[in-house]
């Protein structure tokens, strides 16, 4: 019986790169493929964790708070990879009918009407978030615990950062498209 | 309601402005004693000001996750909040002394302390550096030292034992051998009834029975070692505190002052008659014994001292509560009547 | 009406409006966040129209993620991705479906049904709804739209079936209603079983009939071998490794060895071990099951993120306070109250998601439910069985947009939406069966303990 090979997502809205986006895209998506390794690590602490527990009577906290830390870890950078292949769910029940052009100008407004103003909310707002997480030397409330938290909510300014990239990088895209390109 | 939310409306009939505060809580309000307290806080100040100072409440997660709250109050995203400071425990390692400590002290012992000794200015000042003041706002007795599923005759009972145990009580635990998790609220039936845990706290014998432990462990212990208190506090931003008009910080602080005697007198009226309904239910309320309770008291110690060592504010609080009940004791060993006395 | 009236039906229109530009639904969210944040603070500081909405409150959106972070229950999400990818990948999930097939194969529509009675087992181990969708999408899709099935019928079943996951327990659902409502998770859960049953068989009999009367939706393949002792053994030991697994999640979950948290954990390295059994775990697979375990998590978690900032600014502008003044001005006697705040919330869940529902009504709802003198037991489970169903309705229908997402390109949202549409029509029939007959809900907790 063969194997299906994954499907490469095709890309739906073929806009010409720029070198700026051809780079940012290049290395959004071969950190996703290295950070979704963190799913097969979080399958083994999980499995770990129960034959810890169940056969040996002995609960780690520290496994399990390790288990939501990778978890984290894994959601919060793979957001910006699935931005880069074009991953986010979009409701495309009119935009199927609409010219590549269209779907450009939607594009452009909705990048900086939309997505950008909240990425940048989410940057600003998570300053003090890690900050003060660092400056306290926070730990986990839960005896046992891990410590450093400040890393692992550093991994939300992190994540953002990433998928503040391949918006301007998608955006670069679109108005090269719209704007630079007399031959469409 | 937009007229609700007016700091400038009344302004013009009344020589101060109006206050209306989002105020998020780290229990749900249709909890029994320890979630409805803060209802009354609320209904409170705006009857007192005759509609002038307004807190409306949010149920936790609805603005910000329990945890979060302080920090919400610090960066200002919150004017305040409503919560327990044990919480803090991971930024603030000394909150546990002024929110509930194993073998601590009980609760009107806590208010002496707090409003007569020290205990006010040194919560003050240990949340100053975070830019927010703390009020004492509500209080209640011990909770129950846990939902067993077999009973405990010696500490050697809880080695290995799996069980879900907040707090200081659960470094106690963990000391001893059990694995203590921290699993949350909502899974905490699931997992007991399943046997992912053998046991588990969470709070007073009315909030315990509401969530359904009494059906799927027959053994409650008591008495509430490792909590013998449990403090709430409005938790309010500093630099939003200090802009009050002095006469509206008195009206909340009495408020909150009325509010933890109502808290204490709720708490302690209604757990009696869930106690009394346990047996028709197969549930037996059972003690720990003596020697249990005084080596749980020695590993306590032990932990104490050790978070001491490690933290400065932990060290000063909990000295001032030594030197406190060092007086007091000789006046509680005369004053009152011994605890077994005629029964 | 007030200001904050008239922005909050500002922002659920403009959300309405805005996916239909085919823009990424979670930026949407997120976007209008700020967007409305903005209008807030003009309001205020142009008009004087006090709403206590600003950066400053919006903010509070980091605390809130931070909240989807440190989630513990959340983490068996990317592990039933995981498995659903895993099954698929490795080839067991399509023989597993042929083996059904040769078994049912003669009846009409038995695909589908498969995929039902797959989808029910699925729901008794995992409670999110994102998690059941694209697993069974994974594993019943493909293989149906390749034996011809009409894709709306394919397409439906998947959607209305996935949404079981979060009515069936173990169930997140089910957990918050419990803590917002300090009620006990066991009751609840005892009471959602049934009705969960009763939505999953009546998915079957519409398959069937709908099968009968219209052949060429549900084509029966020329090959069918005749069912006889053989055949059924055969199958039998086919099956034995899948079954095995699924037996492997509840099982765990049953007998304490995992918390149903840790179970999708245990449930992914089961597919894992099973793939390799196969022969067809090899480096390839493993990559691309890890991949797409990301991107899928990904775009479930960026619909959260935005979801919860959007959710936060409605809130602040008034939007929850709003939805309680309708409630509250509903002049009915008591069952014309529970069937209107059950329709009420049944409308409500068209446009906005379980969580901010039963955050809202929920408790705002139950007194007024329990000062009618009906059980709250009862009613909750009705509440749960109208979210259950706003995963399906248009145009917020989040079990449609997980769909899409895993779906072959060619399939398109108008094709999902149609096919959903006759399994609205099966919930809405299932909840007046539970309404009508409360011993439904009722009858297996007072078994119970
Ligand atoms: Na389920
Ligand atoms: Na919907």
């Amino acid at each position: 019986m063969t194997v299906p090979l994954p499907k490469n997502t095709p890309e739906t809205d073929p806009y010409p790169h720029t070198r700026f986006s051809r780079w940012v895209d290049t290395v959004l998506v071969s950190l996703g493929h290295i950070t979704a390794w963190i799913w097969l690590l979080l399958l083994v602490v999980i499995v770990v964790n129960v034959t810890l527990r169940y056969l040996f009577s002995e609960g780690r906290i520290e496994l399990e708070e390790l288990q939501w830390h990778l978890y984290t870890f894994g959601f919060l950078t793979a957001i910006s990879y699935a931005y880069s292949v074009d991953a986010h769910i979009r409701v495309d029940v009119l935009r199927e009918r609409w010219s590549l052009t269209t779907r450009a100008w939607i594009e452009l407004y909705g990048i900086v009407l939309l997505l950008l103003p909240f990425v940048i909310l989410v940057l600003w707002a998570s300053v003090p978030f890690v900050v003060y997480s660092y400056e306290t030397g926070e730990i986990s409330e839960a005896p046992g615990g891990l410590p450093y938290r400040f890393l692992i909510k550093l991994i939300l300014p992190v994540g953002f950062t990433l998928l503040f990239l391949g918006a301007i990088a998608r955006l670069s895209r679109v108005m090269t498209y719209l704007f630079f390109r007399h031959d469409r | 309601r937009d007229h609700d939310r007016s700091t400038a409306v009344v302004a013009e009939t009344s020589p101060r402005s109006s206050i209306y505060w989002r105020v998020p809580v780290a229990f749900n309000t249709n909890l029994p004693g320890l979630g409805e307290n803060v209802l009354r806080i609320a209904a409170d100040s705006d009857a007192i000001s005759d509609g002038r100072i307004r807190f409306e409440v949010f149920e936790p997660g609805m603005l910000i996750p329990p945890f979060s709250i302080t920090e919400g109050v610090r960066d200002g995203k919150i004017k305040a909040g409503y919560t327990w400071l044990g919480y803090d425990q991971g930024r603030i390692p000394a909150t546990p002394l002024v929110s509930a400590v194993p073998f601590g002290m009980e609760p009107w012992e806590f208010t002496a302390w707090y409003y007569e000794d020290e205990g006010q200015a040194l919560t003050e000042a240990l949340y100053e550096p975070h830019f927010v003041h703390p009020i004492l706002c509500g209080i209640v007795g011990p909770e129950t030292a846990g939902w067993f599923r077999e009973p405990v005759t010696s500490l050697s009972d809880l080695e290995g034992l799996k069980i879900r145990f907040a707090g200081l009580g659960g470094r106690v635990l963990q000391e001893l051998g059990a694995s203590v998790t921290m699993i949350p609220g909502g899974e905490i039936f699931q997992a007991l009834e399943k046997g992912a845990i053998d046991a588990t706290e969470y709070s007073m014998p009315a909030v315990d029975q509401k969530l359904g432990f009494d059906r799927i462990a027959s053994f409650n212990y008591f008495p509430g070692w490792h909590q013998t208190f449990t403090a709430s506090y409005l938790v309010v931003n500093l630099s939003t505190w200090r802009a009050l008009h002095p006469a509206d910080q008195a009206l909340i602080d009495t408020v909150c002052t009325a509010g933890v005697i109502r808290n204490l007198s709720r708490g302690e009226s209604l757990q009696g008659e869930v106690l009394q309904g346990f047996p028709a239910k197969g549930v037996s309320p059972r003690k720990l014994s003596v020697e249990i309770l005084e080596q749980l008291a020695a590993v306590t110690e032990q932990v104490l001292i050790e978070e001491a060592a490690n933290d400065e504010d932990f060290d000063r609080i909990w000295e001032s509560q030594k030197r406190f009940l060092r007086s007091y004791r000789v006046w509680k060993d005369h004053a009152y009547l011994p605890r077994d006395f005629g029964q | 009406m007030s200001v904050g009236d008239i922005l909050s039906i500002l922002m659920f229109v403009a959300f309405i409006a805005l996916i239909f530009t085919g823009f990424p639904v979670a930026w949407i969210l997120g976007g209008l966040a700020v967007l409305f944040t903005a209008f807030g603070i003009i309001a205020e500081v142009d008009f004087a129209v006090p709403l206590a909405v600003n950066w400053d409150y919006t903010a509070l959106t980091v605390d809130r993620v931070w909240d989807v972070m440190n989630n513990w229950v959340l983490v068996a999400l990317p592990m039933f991705i995981f498995m659903g990818l895993m099954l698929d990948r490795s080839g067991v999930a399509r023989r597993l479906m042929n083996d059904f097939v040769r078994l049912f194969g003669g009846i009409r529509g038995g695909m589908a049904i498969t995929v039902v009675l797959i989808g029910v087992l699925l729901a008794a181990s995992t409670g999110i709804i994102g998690a059941s969708v694209v697993l069974l999408a994974l594993l019943g899709l493909p293989q149906m739209l390749e034996r011809g099935y009409e894709p709306t019928l394919a397409a439906g079943t998947v959607c209305a079936v996935g949404t079981l996951g979060i009515l069936i327990p173990p169930s997140i659902m089910l957990v918050l209603m419990a803590d917002r409502m300090a009620m006990s998770v066991g009751d609840l859960f005892l009471g959602a079983l049934f009705p969960g049953l009763l939505l999953g068989s009546l998915f079957v009999i519409y398959i069937l009939g709908y099968a009968y009367l219209k052949p060429s939706a549900a084509p029966v393949p020329d090959d069918t071998e005749p069912v006889n002792m053989a055949l059924l053994l055969d199958v039998l030991v086919a099956i034995l490794a899948p079954a095995g697994l699924i037996i492997a999640v509840l099982g765990s979950i049953f007998f304490g060895i995992a918390t149903p948290t840790e179970a999708a954990g245990v449930g992914a390295f089961g597919a894992t071990l099973l793939a390799w059994f196969n022969g067809q775990l090899s480096l390839p697979v493993v990559k691309s099951v890890l991949q797409e375990t990301s991107r899928t998590t990904a775009y479930i978690f960026a619909i959260f993120i935005g979801a919860t900032a959007y959710s936060l600014v409605l809130r602040g502008l008034g939007g929850d306070a709003l939805i309680a003044d309708i409630l509250h001005g509903l002049p009915f006697s008591p069952t014309g109250v529970v069937i209107a705040i059950l329709f009420f919330v049944f409308i409500l869940g068209f446009f906005l998601d379980w969580i901010e529902i039963t955050l809202i009504v929920l408790p705002l709802v139950s007194p007024v439910v329990m000062s009618l003198g009906f059980d709250l037991v009862w009613f909750t489970v009705l509440f749960a069985v109208c979210l259950q169903t706003s995963f399906l309705t248009p145009p917020v229908g989040f079990a449609i947009f997980y769909m899409k997402g895993v779906a072959p390109p060619e399939m398109s949202a108008r094709t999902i939406y149609r096919g959903v549409i006759p399994f609205i029509l099966l919930q809405l029939i299932g909840l007046i069966c539970i309404f009508l007959w409360q011993d439904i809900v009722l009858w297996l907790p007072s078994q119970a303990y």
